[in-house]
């Protein structure tokens, strides 16, 4: 199988996954009993009507009554039509819900994987060419510090020292700033900070282990022997090598720390992102909204699975998919 | 901004903050913003900007719709309600006056000069009378109102005034908020109610942006931004500028070019931005009241508020789960609970004193608070301590079938074993935590229970544990009129055949239908005690059957009575003697063990006028502003 050929199965694939993954939610959905029923019965019953006759009024109002296998239609139909329906925990389409969270989870996140996936590796390196030197030293302290200290509680004192005491910073996030405006970046520089060194440290402490088994390999020293320049040797024989092991595992950690650490951050600096819109649908149980949120995750993680496979073959030459 | 920030009030319930917030006051009845403030001048900023901060993003801004007390005030900011009460609890007539003579029919008139946005034209008595007739008496809309409107006949009588006649007198129907309308065109509804159709009307654009207020708020919104805010731009056509009923200050309101309301999730965030100067105002946390209050930039309000801090203690079948027979349904054991725990020290080490101690259904501010000489004040002076305490749980012991008693300092069941109890508060609430610890040690030491806290989500312990919409319905005939009660609704209450013909979830049935999950004791809620037209309280008290009983309380003084006269009284000096009676029984009956009533304390920036510490905080809010 080619290059190409195996790009498509790998596309179908994510879509196989996308099918199994939205037929499950809609099957634990289905299974679980629906608030928008409850409440109805709820007023019924407080207007002294009947609760039984409204929750039956309210399930075929929202085609409760169908089949089983007409409602997943139904649902597939408008999950690939992008007809999410109706957040009624912030009363918006969720697509624009989803649109506009993003808009603002965008400003900070691509800043901060950027400066992840760069910024770590090369202090990794870095780390293990002056391996045991005060500059590992200093380096190790930072990353295992950023590693500890909690993003919110992190947040929350440099909001204190920057914002309230020195008023460097605005406290309360602006949504009416522009993208590309001073403004933004002073209201961002906190909370990109704060999560970058939430997330170098687990990079750069594997590139540094890495790197440290290539630094000493065979082609290093041939390397080194042809009189090729420190800088170049580490970029080229080194970094290369180092990022291929660690391109497996970045995609899930970033997942793993954007919903998380992002969430906190989110309230903490109150970024109205898709942290917050995701516990928010959470905890008001605005199912639409859950799901939509959900299937955003999904594709994210699947199309993230699948660029890194395909990275792969660019950082490391002796992948290839030919016999696949 | 001045009307009414929720009709929550009515509901009753409140989620137990604590210090959580967003500085509202949150006594639901004022559009009172505690949260309010702007950008103060001291540090710099601009006055030219009202901002506030609120603690969590809003559901819905559609006025026909919302039920929150946030998003209350971020529609009246735009968009006034009929009226609201002054700093002296007089009715003060914003888009309309009522005026009775029985108080069974009331008279609205409608101010003239209340414009929509084009192209709906003036707002008339009309669009009052199509809003009340057709959707909250529609039976279709679900709105909020729609239950105080049942039974209310609306009547046209003039191009600017309409008439409701009432099922029974009610002279505090104002103060009950229920005829506290919002004003929504009649066009902009025609086409919902022609369909019935209460998802579009739930999703209107023009309801949900406010894009029709024309002249009827301070403010016009510019943007609402789910979960950051909403931001608004002066009406410079606010029609109470031409009112002459109403204090000259009016003339010329609102002060500030612009306002804002910012979700700030975080407590830290919302005092920062209160000390920079970001916003004008936000909800002090008790335990540092004192550093906001040697702040040269920020003054600090007490402002007492009608919510309680209340132990329930579940008479269920569900509750009691340490061993045989419930003991919270006999009143000695209850009494002894509260007489076991401190409530002055109580105040003073959890609120640090910015609370009242509470002994009855009503605030100290009320003008229906009894004579302090009839209420038995249980958890203060003689009536505190282990001694008095178990005097009293002895005297439950004696009316239990089961051997309860003492073994030297320790409650045991009629096994032997320390009775244990379990205590559920709001996950993340520091002040609640506190609380609940407080309340566990006083019952361990002066009662000798021991009581496990535990923290828990509140819409989860409201779910799962404290309600239930799983519950048998009676039949009915097509009138809707009740035709035959199923066995499980009905119970026998203090020696009376009591059925439950409209059951609910917050009060499902009899005690052998509960929740879920098994509870003994909560502190997640708080409620309201109504202290404008304390008859609302019937939700709670008016009987076993009342729609307000997730602990299964049944009184055993004739409330129904009690209310019924109270509900005959022709002028407010009769209600407040027939409500003494009613306050007394409740004070003895402790249906809740009832504890504080924590005040509200609101940092402002120096130099904003208008905030004051009462009740009423914030009738007047288009009129605050800064120094000259």
């Amino acid at each position: 199988m080619g290059f190409g050929k195996y790009v498509g199965a790998r596309v179908l694939w994510a879509v196989v996954v996308s099918l199994i993954i939205t037929t499950i939610t809609f099957l634990l959905l289905a299974a679980a009993p629906n608030p928008a029923i409850r409440e109805a019965a709820t007023q019924a019953a407080l207007q002294g009507g009947d609760p039984s006759a409204a929750v039956e009024r309210e399930r075929e109002l929202r085609g409760l009554n169908q089949p089983l296998y007409v409602r997943y239609m139904d649902f597939i139909r408008s999950i690939y039509t992008l007809d999410w329906g109706w957040s009624e925990s912030r009363s918006q389409p969720v697509t624009e819900a989803l649109l506009q969270a993003l808009y603002y989870t965008a400003q900070y996140s691509i800043p901060w994987t950027v400066l992840t996936i760069t910024l770590g590796p090369l202090v990794g390196v870095y780390s293990a060419a002056n391996m045991y030197s005060w500059r590992d030293h200093v380096a190790t302290g930072f990353a295992f510090f950023g590693y500890a200290i909690p993003n919110f509680f992190f947040g929350i004192i440099l909001l204190l020292i920057f914002g309230v005491w020195f008023e460097v910073v605005p406290i309360s996030y602006d949504t009416s700033a522009p993208v590309f405006s001073l403004q933004n970046v002073r209201q961002l520089i906190l909370p990109v900070f704060v999560l970058v060194t939430g997330s170098i440290g687990a990079t750069m402490r594997v590139s540094r282990n890495e790197s440290a088994e290539f630094q000493n390999s065979d082609f290093m020293k041939t390397a080194k022997a042809k009189g090729v320049s420190p800088l170049r040797a580490y970029a080229y024989h080194v970094m290369r090598p180092t990022m291929v092991p660690l391109s497996t595992t970045l995609v899930g950690q970033l997942l793993a720390l954007f919903i998380g650490s992002s969430l906190l951050v989110e309230v903490v600096f109150g970024i109205p992102g898709l942290g917050r819109l995701t516990f928010n649908a959470l905890i008001s149980q605005d199912t639409n909204l859950v799901l939509g949120s959900t299937l955003v995750f999904t594709f994210i993680a699947v199309v993230g699975n699948l660029l890194e496979d395909l990275v792969f073959t660019v950082l490391d030459p002796r992948i290839n998919y030919d016999d696949r | 901004m001045l009307g009414i920030g929720g009709a929550t009030a009515l509901a009753g319930c409140s989620g137990n903050g604590g210090d959580g917030g967003d500085g509202e006051t949150g006594n639901g009845t004022d559009g009172d913003d505690g949260t309010d403030g702007g950008d103060g001048e001291d540090s710099g900023t601009d006055t030219s900007t009202y901002a506030t901060a609120a603690a969590a993003s809003f559901t819905t801004l559609n006025p026909i719709y919302n039920d929150e007390n946030g998003a209350g005030n971020a529609i009246a900011r735009a968009l006034d309600q009929g009226y609201t009460f002054n700093a002296d609890n007089e009715y003060v007539p914003l888009l309309y006056d009522m005026s009775t003579e029985d108080g069974e029919v009331w008279t609205f008139e409608v101010r003239e000069g209340l414009q929509f946005s084009d192209p709906y034209g003036e707002v008339t008595a009309s669009d009052f009378v199509y809003l009340i007739q057709e959707v909250h008496q529609g039976g279709w809309a679900s709105s909020v109102s729609a239950t105080y409107w049942t039974g209310v006949e609306v009547e046209q009588t003039g191009e600017y005034e309409f008439q409701a006649t009432l099922q029974s007198p009610q002279l505090l129907w104002p103060e009950s908020y229920e005829p506290l309308l919002y004003p929504i065109p009649q066009d902009l509804l025609q086409p919902y109610v022609e369909e019935e159709d209460a998802e579009g009307l739930r999703q209107d654009e023009e309801l949900l942006e406010l894009q029709f207020s024309g002249n009827l708020g301070p403010y016009v919104l510019d943007e609402w931004q789910r979960d950051g805010g909403t931001q608004y731009s002066r009406n410079d056509d606010y029609y109470l500028q031409d009112a002459d009923d109403l204090p000259d200050v009016f003339n010329e309101a609102p002060y500030f070019e612009s306002a804002e309301i910012q979700v700030l999730g975080e407590q830290a965030s919302r005092l920062g931005a209160l000390e920079t100067g970001e916003v004008d105002s936000a909800a002090i946390p008790p335990e540092r009241v004192q550093e906001y209050q040697d702040n040269d930039e920020i003054y600090v309000n007490q402002i007492p508020q009608p919510y309680n801090e209340k132990l329930s203690v579940n008479m269920r079948d569900n509750g009691w789960t340490t061993g045989p027979g419930n003991m919270f349904r006999h009143i000695p054991f209850r009494q002894a609970m509260a007489a076991a725990i401190d409530k002055q020290s109580l105040i003073q080490g959890v609120f640090r004193d910015f609370a009242e101690t509470h002994f009855t259904w009503q605030p100290r501010f009320s003008n229906f608070y009894p004579p302090e000489d009839n209420i038995p004040m249980f958890g203060v002076g003689d009536r505190y301590g282990s001694e008095y305490a178990r005097g009293l749980a002895e005297d439950a012991f004696e009316q239990s079938e089961y051997e309860y008693g003492f073994d030297g300092e320790t409650m045991v069941d009629p096994d032997g074993n320390q009775v244990q109890l379990s205590l559920y508060h709001s996950a993340g609430q520091e002040t609640e935590q506190l609380m609940g610890e407080f309340i566990a040690q006083e019952l361990g030491n002066n009662l000798g229970i021991d009581v496990s806290i535990e923290a828990i989500d509140g819409t989860r312990f409201d779910t799962e544990y404290y309600t239930t919409t799983d519950f048998p319905t009676p039949e009915r005939n097509e009138e809707g009129e009740v035709t035959s009660v199923p066995d499980e609704l009905v119970d026998t209450v203090d020696g009376e055949e009591v059925e439950w013909t409209s059951p609910t979830a917050t009060n499902p049935g009899p005690r052998n239908i509960t929740g879920n999950e098994d509870w003994d004791m909560e502190i997640v809620y708080g409620l309201n005690t109504f202290p404008r037209n304390p008859l609302t309280n019937a939700v709670f008290f008016d009987g076993a059957t009342g729609s307000y009983n997730p602990v299964g309380y049944y009184p055993e003084f004739d409330a129904q009575t009690l209310f019924d006269n109270a509900r005959q009284a022709s002028s407010e000096e009769e209600l407040a003697d027939a409500l003494v009676d009613l306050f007394v029984n409740i004070a003895e009956e402790q249906p809740y063990i009832m504890l504080a009533f924590p005040d509200s304390t609101v940092g402002y920036r120096e130099g904003l006028e208008g905030p004051i510490e009462n009740f009423s905080n914030g009738w007047n809010l288009p009129a605050w502003r800064y120094e000259q």
